[in-house]
């Protein structure tokens, strides 16, 4: 229980939801997911629990391309959260997929200065990890294409 | 008939900012609202309504009632709020609205906190919200990481140089060290600002405001016909607005405008004011970035002018717009904007310590929830 609470304060790794489910299950096959509503068609990240433009509750998920631009981004040269103590400098961007949401992830697989707006990049994984209750995920980050 | 010029802050208090041993956050909080009441000629026995932001280092969210039980009073109304950098902003909005349709006569709006020598603050995953909170994965921790893929877009799309965001935080600085209660008071120059340690590109820490400040803000309001029968000048609540773009940074649009544009719009439309009317401003100053693009969305610049309009020295008390007056959150403390609302009221008034000639008209601004919440206060010497 204490161990818990701990990583709801101070934990990092992303707790599986309802409405996130979709998206981290297909994570463990290596596959992105946007969430796809059946009466306009709009695309969003994160999952929610209705389509955020037209309200409409039925909505399925499809397989996104992997492929995106980064948007903006920035590297990261001070931890300020204790996990990350180990991984500076590294860079934080905003990746608009082209499926249009944009997800913030890491770029990785170059060095932080190689890092441009505008950038083409694509999906991998990382190592399979389990949430706080259990469900396996994989974190998606991106790297140049090469 | 409209809300513009019908309240007034009508008191002020502060307590020591910055490194404060030995005070817990409550008891700065009790201190500010006694200084705030004592400020505009009033006590315990008027106040019946209570507006409060909860400390970080105790986030509760009925912080009202324990600090309300604490103060020993039955107000007629009362809010916790909790938007993130516009709350306190947010407040006084409701404190007007409040008194405006009679639920309350005198309301005092309080923050304190004591994270620099007390507990240490929590704002994690739980605060955050399940699934919201995802991007803490990969690293998105920490405000300065937050603001700067803004800054970072902002600067590639308007070509706004490392000089232009120096030039924000010199200026504050220049107005904190004539403030004995700023946590910092050393005058910088530019050398100063570009070799101040990379934060998270393109921010150094010159960039960002104060990590932690002990301290506590109150002010206190009333309606306009009250206020006449306080002990100060009253400082009228011309206009306010608020706006929240609450898909921050999904939007590609957030990144270098905004929710500032709307807010701002409603509060100038409701005092019957604009731009050219203010004489002095405070931003909510969480990273020079914001400031800037604040500027522009309330329409003193140009999009992508801001840079330039503060390179020339316009934040100052030499320039067009003297800004930040007390030092702001990047010099004085970091009151989650609750200090810019005390130095906006201290201007109208003549009591800054970097006072602007002819202060009649001051614009505050509070930003924050993750890019997405903005309010703005127009503060004036003259009824409407």
């Amino acid at each position: 229980m204490v161990d818990l609470l701990t990583e709801l304060v101070m934990g990092t790794t992303p707790i599986v939801t309802e409405e996130t489910r979709p998206f981290w299950d297909a994570t463990v096959n290596e596959e992105l997911h946007v969430q796809v509503c059946d009466e306009c068609g709009a695309r969003q990240l994160p999952g929610g629990p209705c389509c955020s433009r037209c309200w409409s509750m039925t909505f399925h998920w499809e397989r996104a391309s992997g492929r995106g631009q980064v948007f903006s981004y920035t590297i990261v040269r001070h931890a300020f959260h204790p996990a990350f103590a180990d991984d500076v400098p590294y860079v934080v961007a905003d990746v608009e997929l082209d499926e249009g949401p944009i997800l913030t992830t890491n770029v990785t697989d170059c060095p932080v200065q190689a890092v441009r707006i505008d950038m083409e990049v694509e999906v991998h994984f990382a190592q399979e990890v389990n949430d706080p209750f259990g469900s396996l995920l994989r974190l998606p980050l991106f790297r140049p294409i090469a | 008939m409209s809300i513009g010029y019908e309240t007034a802050v009508v008191g002020v208090g502060n307590t020591k900012f910055g490194k404060v041993a030995g005070v817990s956050a409550w008891r700065h909080q009790v201190e500010a609202v006694q200084l705030a009441l004592a400020d505009a000629g009033l006590s315990k026995a008027d106040l019946d309504g209570l507006f409060t932001e909860s400390q970080f280092t105790e986030p509760l969210l009925l912080h009202g009632h324990v600090l309300g039980q604490m103060l020993g009073i039955k107000p007629a109304y009362l809010s916790t709020c909790s938007i993130g950098g516009a709350t306190a902003i947010s407040l006084v909005q409701q404190a007007a609205m409040a008194i405006h349709h009679g639920l309350c006569n005198v309301a005092v709006c309080v923050y304190g906190d004591n994270p620099k020598t007390g507990f240490p603050a929590l704002f994690g995953k739980v605060q955050m919200g399940r699934g919201q909170a995802d991007s803490l994965a990969f690293g998105m921790a920490g405000g300065p990481v937050m603001e700067a893929r803004s800054a970072m877009r902002y600067k590639h799309d308007y070509g706004v140089t490392d000089e232009m965001f120096g030039a924000v935080p010199i200026a504050f600085r220049e107005h904190a060290s004539r403030n004995p209660n700023a946590q910092y008071r050393d005058l910088l120059s530019m050398q100063d600002y570009l070799g101040s340690r990379m934060i998270s590109d393109p921010l150094r820490m010159l960039d960002c405001c104060i990590g932690a400040s002990d301290g506590a803000v109150a002010v206190v309001v009333t309606s306009e016909q009250r206020s006449a029968d306080c002990r100060k000048r009253p400082v009228y609540i011309a206009g306010f607005g608020a706006a929240n773009n609450l898909d921050g940074l999904s939007d590609p649009t957030h990144y270098t405008s905004f929710a500032g544009k709307r807010s701002s719009s409603t509060a100038y439309e409701m005092a019957g004011l604009g731009p050219d009317d203010v004489r002095v401003a405070q931003w909510y100053d969480c990273f020079t970035s914001t400031v800037l693009i604040t500027i522009e969305d309330y329409g003193f610049t140009g999009k992508g002018e801001a840079g330039p309009f503060a390179l020339e020295g316009n934040l100052t008390l030499r320039g067009r717009l003297p800004s930040n007056t007390s030092g702001g959150m990047l010099s004085e403390a970091n009151l989650t904007g609750w200090n810019a609302l005390a130095e906006g009221v201290r201007q109208v008034r003549g009591e800054s310590t970097s006072q602007v000639d002819n202060a009649s008209v001051c614009v505050v601004s509070g930003h924050g929830g993750f890019q997405a919440s903005h309010a703005t206060l127009l503060l004036t010497e003259a009824t409407g």
